[in-house]
């Protein structure tokens, strides 16, 4: 088997196994739950089950897939950017400013506007503000590179969190759980208006960013390896910000601010399958959605009645096998 | 021989530092040249604005009789390769991926052809780390790495090498196989040149050395006129002197 054929195998074989993977958690997982669903039920229509199957669990289920999705490749992507396995939305800044958009008008004590709930207002607002601060920001000469845009992110972060804290402190005691309650990060029902809103936001930002696949490999090893190879990387760096920042930022408004999918799943694939994005970044999202839609699930039946927070879960559950991870790490694999 | 990259009157400053000062040179195919330099000379930064990577504050650059502002970054990437100084790679790209990515600017393919990987298997063979290609880049002793770089500047096809130190981290066999290498390249037709600090190898494989000093190019001259004037040698230190090896040729050494 030639190089090439080699390398269309692997793609092909892992991209395979990543969407059953995404399949399966589809098609499964709406049937787990608190209460039994009858399948019978639900093919005839019938109260309740069909509406608990349509409305609440399918719907979240789906909501977790693409958000898990995006999260998890806007990591990957920042990642590359960075070129620091550890990067995540939230280095950058645009969590935070999602974030303090969305505590900003729980604290106000607005809720919906036009009927669509202020909190993804919110989020979107705060997560465009830090862009346009952060790009603003990192600019100097006309020119960016990776390092102006960390360090700006970075500041913006802390500038951000120190804003949510104080809104939080100031805030009314139920207000104030509810800043918290949201700040955990957790998958609700919601309508199909939204998903099929957030599908198509991701859907265009996410093959935009797979196009520039290649680009993105040769800017996970450096700026100036990068454009020897005849990159423009200050356009490329722009164009993964706000893309990364659409990806991050849509989920983030509908999710609120989960964490660790966009840390162990590119790890993960990055290191079992292959750290090449043309297929790191196609299973990265695909496992990033079927893993935030298990986590959800799990929250769901642990506790009946009661439910576990997705982010809560996927950070019990992703922080201990992180941590095993490492430790099989082999020495060479440290420098 | 052509000229194929022309250099003219190139200045370049870090802040208030100036490290390039109206700087101006040609080179053609068949040269390996060598530019030398203390530290913080401007080689480095030389290559850099060659390679395109900085805007030179004012002059201006010409790659095959053309203002390398009239070519694209992909088009650039097709006539001239850069080795930096250091690549980090912490993500676990595979040292065959690496030398991959020199393929970048010759294809839009999403995976690399079966002439591709011909070409990527060659160059690996010439700095003899094919056996190193499945392993992570960054698990590679520093030789190691340097040789799977150069192989990527190797499988980019390039008609202009500019090497930053290419034999750094190299065992003395290695640099010798490495300089030894870069000048079959310039015999075979293309144009190779390196920053490097080693005189010796500079030498006894360059065709052509230029010596970078005060943000200029203080000596410019063929190996051959190396030898008669050895003023150029005082630009790095006091202690140097030049005397023959027992074949004849020039050798710095010491005192």
């Amino acid at each position: 088997m030639s190089a090439t054929q080699q390398l269309t195998f692997l793609a092909r074989y892992s991209l395979t196994l990543s969407f059953v993977v995404f399949l399966g958690a589809a098609v499964l997982l709406p049937w787990v739950g608190a209460g039994p669903i009858s399948l019978t039920r639900v093919l005839q229509h019938q109260a309740p089950d069909y509406e608990i199957f349509i409305q609440l669990r399918v719907s979240r289920t789906l909501l977790a897939l693409i958000a898990g999705g995006a999260l998890s490749l806007a990591g990957t992507l920042f990642q590359a950017m960075l070129r620091d396995a550890l990067a995540t939305p939230y280095t950058l800044g645009v969590s935070a400013g999602a974030s303090l958009g969305a505590v900003a008008v729980i604290a106000a004590g607005w809720e919906t506007f036009l009927g669509v709930p202020i909190t993804w207002i919110g989020a979107l607002a705060g997560a465009l503000g830090v862009l346009v601060l952060v790009l603003g920001g990192a600019f100097r000469r006309r020119q960016i590179s990776a390092f102006s845009l960390l360090l700006t992110g970075i500041a913006i972060n802390s500038i951000c969190a120190a804003f949510i804290l104080i809104l939080g402190g100031f805030a009314s005691l139920s207000r104030s759980f509810s800043i918290a309650r949201w700040l955990i990060g957790s998958i609700d029902a919601t309508s199909y208006f939204s998903l099929i809103v957030l599908t198509t936001v991701v859907l265009i930002a996410s093959v935009t960013i797979l196009t520039q696949a290649r680009s993105w490999n040769l800017l996970a090893v450096g700026e100036r390896w990068a454009a020897s190879r005849g990159v423009r990387v200050g356009r490329l760096l722009v164009n993964g910000y706000v893309l990364g920042s659409i990806l991050a930022a849509g989920a983030i408004a509908l999710t609120g601010p989960i964490g660790f999918v966009e840390l162990i799943v590119p790890h993960l694939v990055r290191s079992r399958i292959s750290p090449d994005h043309r297929i790191l970044m196609p299973c990265a999202f695909f496992l990033g959605g079927a893993l935030l839609a298990l986590c959800d699930a799990i929250g769901r039946v642990v506790m009946p009645p009661a439910e576990l927070p997705a982010g809560a879960v996927l950070a019990l559950i992703g922080g201990p096998y992180l941590v095993w991870v490492i430790r099989q790490r082999t020495p060479a694999e440290e420098i | 021989m052509s000229d194929l990259i022309e250099v003219e009157s190139v200045s370049f400053s870090y802040g208030s530092r100036s490290v390039l000062d109206s700087v101006s040179f040609r080179a053609g195919k068949g040269e390996f040249v060598a530019v030398l330099g203390i530290n913080g000379s401007g080689k480095s930064t030389l290559l850099d604005i060659v390679s395109g990577f900085r805007k030179a504050e004012t002059g201006s650059i010409a790659i095959e009789g053309r203002s390398q502002s009239e070519w694209s970054r992909r088009e650039i990437a097709q006539r001239v390769s850069h080795l930096p100084q250091a690549v980090h790679a912490d993500l676990p790209f595979t040292a065959e991926q690496l030398v991959g990515m020199g393929r970048y600017p010759h294809t839009d393919r999403w995976f690399e052809s079966d002439e591709d990987h011909k070409r990527i298997r060659a160059a690996m063979e010439r700095t003899s780390c094919w056996a190193q290609r499945r392993r992570a880049f960054r698990s590679l002793s520093g030789g190691e790495r340097q040789r799977v770089l150069l192989a990527a500047c190797i499988a980019q096809d390039a008609a202009a090498l500019l090497l930053d130190e290419p034999s750094t981290f190299l065992d003395i066999e290695q640099q010798l196989h490495c300089f030894s290498l870069l000048r079959q390249e310039a015999q075979d037709g293309k144009l190779c040149i390196a920053a490097t600090h080693d005189l010796n190898l500079a030498l006894t494989y360059c065709t052509r050395l230029m010596v970078l000093a005060d943000g200029v190019i203080a000596h410019d001259m063929q190996v051959a006129e190396a030898h008669e004037n050895k003023e150029w040698l005082g630009r790095f230190s006091k202690r140097l002197d030049m005397g023959s090896t027992p074949a004849g040729s020039p050798w710095v050494w010491y005192r």
